[in-house]
């Protein structure tokens, strides 16, 4: 199991860091295309760099969450017992489960929608944006699955 | 609904979220979820679609692109060469390293829009520096993360990005704007760093020659001009903020390749790593506009304006009333969310209070750049003492003296708004 999970999370590594790659070429094109005659001045090129954008942002979310990075505060004072930190740890796995689940949830009607919808400039179908949130919510039940198992471990004095 | 009953959900649910660790992304989202539960003509559903026509917006992209810029920056060791030439101008003054720090501090922020690529970069490289020649942790690491702040205020800077797209303000006006609140807070901090190094001590190292210092000028004339190519595009039309920070891709890119430091291998790494610290900002915005919109939907910004406008708001008690908020705000939660929160519900009142949107704009991206070096939720602080392998607690005395200038700072532009604006009318007037 975990061994698929790292090789999906390895496979996302990678998507991410494809799309920030090609993110760079649209957006030169663009400013290029102004000033340069040769260049032909596409008018896709600006929805095609949103579209990758909006993808950064969804699977760089989903990354952050396996790698424990999305911003949080600490002002309480850390638990001092293992329980006391697993219930803690456990509280945020079941509201990041919340959000996931609407994310899934609310995010199938979005999907649905999109099927039917065509993006205004490339017009690309608009359920290759959309999807993206369905997906970040299963990705992240997914990691969230593995998280919990190891934060029941903590609870039980398991130590791994 | 009323607009206080949705206040009393949206506010306490979400710091009690917050609180408990949920992340504040998270937290966001998830406290608008009873609004559209309760609420019959909202429902769940709107949180992707805010979060979606935040994303979709061309403006953003300029985030990963400037914090791309400013990676590469450190990669391709010209962050070494802007140290070298502040060595050269200000490392005999008393204090040396200290100065030193300020001043690359200064230079790095008028090529990169970001604080925390800053205090990594220029933290990696001078805290240990520091440390070696005897100045204490707590200052090294101190001088660092405020120093670093600097990023934000001076151009480009990412939070003016996100600010000029959410409130219609002229992205140049803004840049050109933070020029002088910049360079005052850059002297602020010499200043303490001057008091500091008689208090201790600090040794004293000879004048750099005229030669060494044309010498170090000169390697760091390249990445010198990339401040000049970037806002002098913007102001003169040239290009959108966003193309200007592709231009500051492709120029530390082409710098890198020139300087023979930058390889297929570290080029990569540099990617995901910008795109993953871009698109955990990022995903904040979206959340933070549902939160946003739930509030200007239920017309609570009026309700502030009505309840503050008895008192009789001008320009200057608005300006205090911003500050206060968005430097209370920016200690808990980052920049980014707190402008959209925040800059939605004062919007109003500064408009009501007769205040320049450029002036409201500076003033609330001041007070966050505070926020980046305050616990608990300090960015660069928590990386600068990171490198410089100290607790928090021990940096946070040498940071609140460093901070009490760059307080009078603040003060000064909340009084004299003509002083910000002067540049950006000078250079600009027709957007202004």
């Amino acid at each position: 199991m975990k061994k698929i999970l790292d090789g999906y999370f390895y496979f996302l590594k990678s998507v991410l860091t494809l799309l920030m790659a090609v993110l760079i070429i649209p957006v030169t094109m663009q400013i290029f295309a102004r000033y340069i005659d040769f260049i032909p001045r596409y008018i896709w090129t600006e929805e095609l760099a949103r579209f990758c954008f909006i993808w950064i942002v969804l699977v760089g979310a989903m990354i952050a969450l396996r790698e424990n990075e999305h911003f949080t505060v600490d002002l309480l004072p850390t638990p001092k017992t293992n329980q006391g930190k697993a219930l803690s740890l456990m509280f945020v796995d079941l509201m990041t489960f919340i959000m996931a689940f609407i994310f899934v949830a609310w995010g199938w009607p979005l999907v649905k929608f999109g099927l039917l919808q065509t993006s205004e400039m490339a017009e690309l179908p608009m359920v290759f944006i959309y999807i993206a949130w369905p997906l970040t919510g299963l990705t992240w039940i997914l990691f969230l699955i593995e998280r919990t198992v190891g934060h029941i471990k903590l609870f039980r004095g398991v130590v791994t | 609904m009323t607009a206080s009953d949705v206040a009393l959900i949206l506010f306490p649910l979400f710091i009690a979220l917050v609180i408990l660790r949920v992340p504040v992304a998270i937290a966001l989202g998830l406290s608008c979820i009873p609004v559209y539960l309760i609420e019959d003509r909202l429902t769940p559903f709107l949180l992707m679609n805010e979060m979606f026509k935040s994303y979709n917006s061309f403006l953003l992209l300029a985030i990963p692109f400037f914090l791309l810029a400013a990676n590469i920056m450190n990669a391709t060791g010209i962050t070494d060469r802007l140290i070298r030439l502040a060595g050269a101008m200000v490392g005999h003054f008393p204090g040396g390293l200290g100065h030193v720090n300020v001043v690359v501090s200064m230079l790095f922020a008028g090529i990169s829009g970001s604080s925390t690529a800053d205090a990594a970069g220029i933290g990696s490289l001078l805290i240990p520096q520091m440390k070696k020649k005897g100045y204490s942790s707590s200052f090294s690491v101190a001088i660092t993360a405020c120093s670093s702040v600097m990023g934000v205020v001076i151009p480009p800077s990412i939070l003016m990005v996100v600010w000029g797209g959410l409130m219609s303000v002229s992205i140049g006006g803004l840049f050109l704007a933070g020029v002088v609140p910049g360079i005052l807070i850059a002297g602020s901090q010499m200043i303490a760093v001057y008091a500091f190094a008689k208090i201790y001590n600090y040794p004293l190292y000879t004048r750099s020659s005229l030669k060494e210092f044309v010498s170090a000028l000169f390697y760091a004339i390249p990445p010198l001009i990339t401040p000049l190519i970037i806002v002098g595009g913007i102001v003169g039309g040239f290009f959108t903020p966003t193309e200007a920070s592709v231009i500051a891709v492709l120029y530390s890119l082409g710098l890198g390749v020139f300087y023979r430091t930058i390889d297929f291998h570290n080029i990569s790494s540099i990617l995901f790593n910008s795109a993953k610290f871009a698109a955990m900002s990022l995903f904040c915005i979206g959340t933070a506009s549902a939160f946003g919109w739930l509030l200007a939907y239920f017309k609570i910004p009026l309700a502030v304006v009505a309840f503050l406008e008895p008192y009789g708001v001008g320009p200057t008690s608005t300006g205090l009333i911003v500050a206060g908020s968005f430097l209370l705000i920016g200690m808990f939660i980052d920049a980014i969310p707190a402008i959209i929160i925040l800059g939605t519900v004062l919007w109003p009142l500064a408009e009501v209070s007769n205040m320049h949107p450029i002036h409201f704009a500076i003033i609330g991206i001041i007070s966050l750049a505070f926020g980046l070096v305050t616990p608990p939720y300090g960015l660069c602080l928590l990386i600068a003492c990171k490198i410089g392998e100290i607790e928090v607690k021990k940096a946070l005395r040498d940071v609140s003296i460093v901070l009490m200038p760059m307080l009078i700072v603040l003060s000064i532009v909340i009084f004299f708004p003509e002083l910000i604006l002067a540049l950006p009318k000078m250079l600009m007037a027709k957007f202004i």
